[in-house]
């Protein structure tokens, strides 16, 4: 459905220097899926959206939406934004003050170009598409009278109305509070999945990227650093980079010691004692690497951890308490790690306590 | 700030307006401030409102306003005449308006909007025109397109062997254009802001929804910019309709009266006719307080506009390319045209003592004479010392109370604020021909014996920039965050202390823009000075008139204009030099 090839896009940065926000992205969805793009600012996630909307005009690469190229630096191809047949939600909504709510969604049918609509169909079109994101009824008010989510939900009608071939969302979510933000991203994934729209979904939170998406595109400095399912990122994580971003992660350096057994574990010798874990890749004895572990993946014992376990011993440095569950920072020797355990056997600052983490829950890297 | 009190280990604020409180909270000194503020404000601005109105609706006797009586009324509005009197004066000031508009409008769009070179020269030209006294304007719009004296005309007849002259600034058109010329910058500085907080975003969502370039300029661009643009043509609307240089200068030699000129020759008659001046005072006064009610609507739905701007802005200026330079040159040499040509004209003729015409050869020899004989005229001398001096009163005046009066309007009494803030706008709408008229018949009436010195005219000044000074000191202060004044008073400051060492100098740079703003306005200033100068209290603006209509010579009267425009220019330009660090500094604080 959307398909995005060798994409390059630089910036002149004040001061003159060249900044290349997109470097060499490629991407691609079927039809009715949920892409997100997901990646720290500045790592060139929005600049790759407003090149699939033709806002920005990339300097070289391929886009194609649907059957039609809507840019081709080779053969000179650049079709303007309002030829595109997009819908676009934007971080700030962009909600025309001077214009009522209808109005509002009302506009992208009055400027169609491949059809003329009756009053009839667009007010008939209009009440379904605020029907379907809840503003049924406030077809009068002034857009200004809206709270930020009803303006987040009309920007969503507006992107919607039109019926167009695939929506882009930057951001749509970031300017809500957390509770509301929560609510809406279930309500975002109910009205994609049921319209079946084809979605390029923009943002710097992990947990609704995980949360919403078919495939997610980890962005580092213009680069994809990952792209996959979900489940398969968070626990797969290819660089440390990915690792560190999604969620958070304990790392280990080390040295591998022991190739893949027939199990596929590989023996890791680090400052704290030797590791079994999984590699994506075939590794070398003897290569420098990381093993990283999810501070939900660590295990706290008063008495050493079961066989088979990654075993280390500590301290408990810090405990801070969030109902569900518990985050403790325990000291081993020099380094510090994170561990969260369910609330129900409370550890104290400066006890001592053994750590175990099963070895199919410890990923390596390579560095 | 309220008082703080301790009561059982707790620190409690104290409430706001509590009802049992309610008279107690009254007599906090803050409300004998606000009192004291109100009263004075209310001095200033109604006197001479309120004698305007006595003198419209009494008889005029000779010796002083008589018994009620609506004879001046007939006297004023009975001729076809006036029908004349409100078309000139509508075409005058709407025409400026909308030419001030066109051309404003150019320049704010290529300033912010794109990425021609120049926008900061052409910000700085355009607050540059500010130093230039109107009447010299006017003058140096003769100089050039005058039929008989105007070098341009010269210059024209001479290329194509014209018999006439082909332009003549002795018209409606020329009028308009003289005003027009010296106010444009006024309209780009009132849309630019409009222009560049403009979301682009806004613009973007039209472009994905499928509109076409136009479309969105039509339905979403010019509608968003429609508040700015309604507040920034009323304004230059009320600054035409007071405009009393050009209709002066040029529009009484071609007989084409407008209100502000025809308010003048009433009073100057024998005897003076002070109520049918006022019962036309009163009609101007109407048409300027109706503009600006709509100005200030228009400019108080531009913020709710503005305030729905949500995050991620990011400002996106038009790439040109090869239109780049273009637009830059288009826009420079509209103020070469607008502002250069008058100016250079002007300089030219300083240094010939008789008529001279730039760019072509003349036989006449290049002379300081003129400004040696205006520097030792002593008329001259005394106006420049008047002139400072009640510029530099009026400002620091004028600095200092609207500085307690904003304090007052926005923290200690918010509720009640208001009242202040709207006495101190009115001057807006009050031309400076019925400031002066107003104060002189009311001083007539009062038994303050400020006539024929120079305090009527600072009584004036103060009056009429009340409104400005008024902006800059309320701007100042909210951008003070009122913690810095509370952490004061937690720490043991009393009011005074709080004023004078956290607030006073946090304003400074603020206050000192505001007052330099004020004095070089009162430096220019002659709507209202030409009805209150006596035969020993000249200003500049009055011995330049003088000079000008009384005859002077060509080069002298020249001379005179650019000794005034070079220290004002100087003056403003160290003005721009202070708002640059007052924006450094917020934009510093903004990003910490």
């Amino acid at each position: 459905m959307l398909s995005v090839e060798n994409l390059h896009k630089s910036f002149q940065a004040s001061g003159g220097a060249e900044v290349r926000a997109v470097d060499g992205v490629g991407l691609s969805i079927p039809g009715g899926r949920l892409l997100t793009l997901l990646g720290p600012s500045g790592c060139g996630k929005t600049t790759t959206l407003r090149c699939i909307a033709g806002l920005e005009r990339p300097d070289s690469g391929r886009i194609v939406i649907g059957d039609q190229t809507v840019f081709d630096s080779a053969r000179r191809i650049f079709v303007p934004p309002s030829d595109r047949g997009i819908g676009m939600v934007f971080q700030s909504y962009a909600i025309w003050p001077h214009m009522s709510v209808f109005e509002n969604v009302a506009f992208p049918l009055r400027v169609a170009r491949n059809r003329r609509y009756l009053a009839a169909e667009i007010r008939d079109k209009v009440a379904r598409a605020l029907e379907m994101v809840r503003l049924g009824g406030f077809e009068r008010r002034s857009a200004t009278q809206l709270s930020g989510g009803q303006q987040q939900r009309l920007a969503l009608a507006r992107g919607l109305v039109h019926e167009p071939r695939i929506l882009l969302l930057d951001e749509p979510l970031s300017n809500l509070d957390a509770k509301l933000r929560e609510q809406m991203r279930f309500e975002l994934k109910h009205l994609q999945r049921t319209l079946r729209i084809t979605t390029v979904y923009v943002t710097h939170d992990q947990s609704e990227a995980l949360a919403l998406s078919d495939e997610v595109a980890v962005f580092n400095s213009g680069r994809i650093a990952q792209r996959g399912a979900p489940q398969e990122i968070y626990s797969h994580p290819a660089s440390r980079f990915v690792a560190d971003f999604i969620g958070s992660a304990n790392f280990f350096p080390g040295t591998v010691s022991r190739e893949a057994d027939g199990d596929g574990m590989v023996e890791v010798a680090t400052a704290h004692g030797t590791f079994r874990c999984r590699f994506a890749d075939k590794v070398l004895a003897g290569a420098q690497v990381v093993v990283t572990a999810r501070p939900e993946d660590l295990m706290l014992y008063l008495t050493p951890p079961p066989d088979g376990a990654n075993a280390l011993s500590g301290t408990i440095a810090g405990r801070v308490f969030l109902g569900d569950v518990i985050d403790y920072i325990v000291s081993i020797g020099e380094a510090e790690l994170r561990i969260r355990a369910r609330p129900e056997h409370d550890f104290r600052v400066r006890q001592s306590v053994h750590i175990g983490v099963a070895p199919q829950k410890c990923v390596g890297l390579p560095t | 700030m309220l008082p703080v009190t301790v009561a059982n280990g707790r620190i409690d604020g104290g409430v706001p307006f509590p009802g049992a409180g309610r008279f107690a909270g009254l007599l906090r000194p803050s409300t004998f401030i606000l009192a004291a503020c109100v009263l004075v404000a209310l001095w200033f601005v109604a006197v001479p409102v309120s004698a305007l109105f006595y003198n419209a609706f009494t008889e005029d006797t000779g010796f002083g306003p008589g018994a009620f009586s609506l004879d001046n009324f007939v006297e004023a509005y009975s001729s076809w005449q006036i029908l004349g009197l409100f078309r000139n004066s509508f075409v005058f000031a709407a025409g400026t308006a909308l030419t001030t508009f066109v051309l404003g409008g150019l320049v704010s769009w290529a300033v912010e909007r794109t990425d021609a070179p120049g926008a900061a020269l052409f910000h700085s030209l355009a607050l540059l025109s500010f130093a230039i006294p109107g009447l010299l304007m006017a003058m140096a719009w003769i100089f050039v397109f005058s039929p008989n004296i105007g070098w341009a005309n010269k210059l024209i007849q001479n290329a194509f062997h014209l018999q006439a002259a082909p332009v003549s600034i002795y018209t409606m058109g020329g009028m308009i254009w003289a005003l027009s010329s010296h106010y444009f910058p006024l309209a780009y500085l009132a849309l630019g802001p409009a222009l560049r907080v403009l979301d682009v975003r806004m613009e973007e969502a039209g472009v994905v929804s499928g509109a076409r370039d136009w479309q969105v300029l039509a339905k979403i661009t010019l509608p968003l910019l429609r508040p700015a643009i309604l507040s920034a043509m009323l304004l230059l609307f009320v600054l035409g309709m007071s405009s009393y240089e050009v209709p002066r200068l040029i529009g009484r030699p071609a007989r084409i009266d407008v209100f502000t000129t025809d308010i003048q020759s009433a009073i100057i008659q024998t005897p003076p006719e002070f109520g049918v001046a006022s019962a036309l005072a009163l009609s101007l006064l109407a048409i300027c307080i109706v503009a600006v009610f709509f100005y200030r609507r228009a400019t108080r739905h531009a913020e709710a506009f503005a305030t729905i701007t949500g995050k991620g802005y990011m400002p996106t200026r038009i790439k040109l390319g090869r239109w780049r330079w273009p637009v830059a040159i288009l826009v420079g040499a509209m103020f070469a045209l607008a502002l250069g040509l008058p100016l250079l004209t002007l300089i030219w003729q300083s240094f010939f003592r008789n008529l001279a015409l730039p760019f072509m050869g003349s036989d006449a020899p290049f002379t300081l004479e003129n400004y040696r004989f205006v520097l030792s005229y002593p008329i001259f001398v005394s106006a420049v010392r008047t002139s400072v001096l009640l510029a530099a009163m009026a400002a620091t005046i004028i600095a200092g109370l609207t500085l307690v009066m904003a304090w007052v309007a926005l923290r200690s009494l918010p509720r009640y604020g208001w009242i202040l803030d709207a006495i101190a706008f009115t001057p807006i709408a009050i031309p400076g021909v019925i400031v002066g008229a107003g104060i002189l018949v009311a001083y007539l009436m009062l038994p303050i014996p400020v006539y024929n010195t120079i305090w009527i005219l600072l009584i004036a000044y103060v009056t009429l920039y009340l409104p400005y000074g008024m902006r800059f000191a309320s701007s100042g202060i909210s951008q003070v965050h009122r913690e810095l004044e509370e952490v004061a008073e937690v720490a043991g400051a009393r009011l005074g202390q709080v004023f004078l060492r956290v607030l006073l100098p946090l304003l400074l740079p603020v206050l000192l823009a505001g007052w330099i703003y004020v004095f070089v306005l009162s430096v220019r200033e002659l709507g209202a000075s030409i009805f209150l100068v006596g035969p020993g209290t000249h200003v500049l603006g009055t011995i330049t008139l003088t000079m000008w209509e009384e005859g002077g010579s060509y080069g002298a009267v020249a001379a005179l204009g650019v000794i005034q425009i070079i220290p004002l220019i100087a003056i403003v330009a160290g003005l721009r030099w202070l708002e640059l660090r007052v924006e450094r500094r917020q934009q510093a604080a903004r990003t910490e």
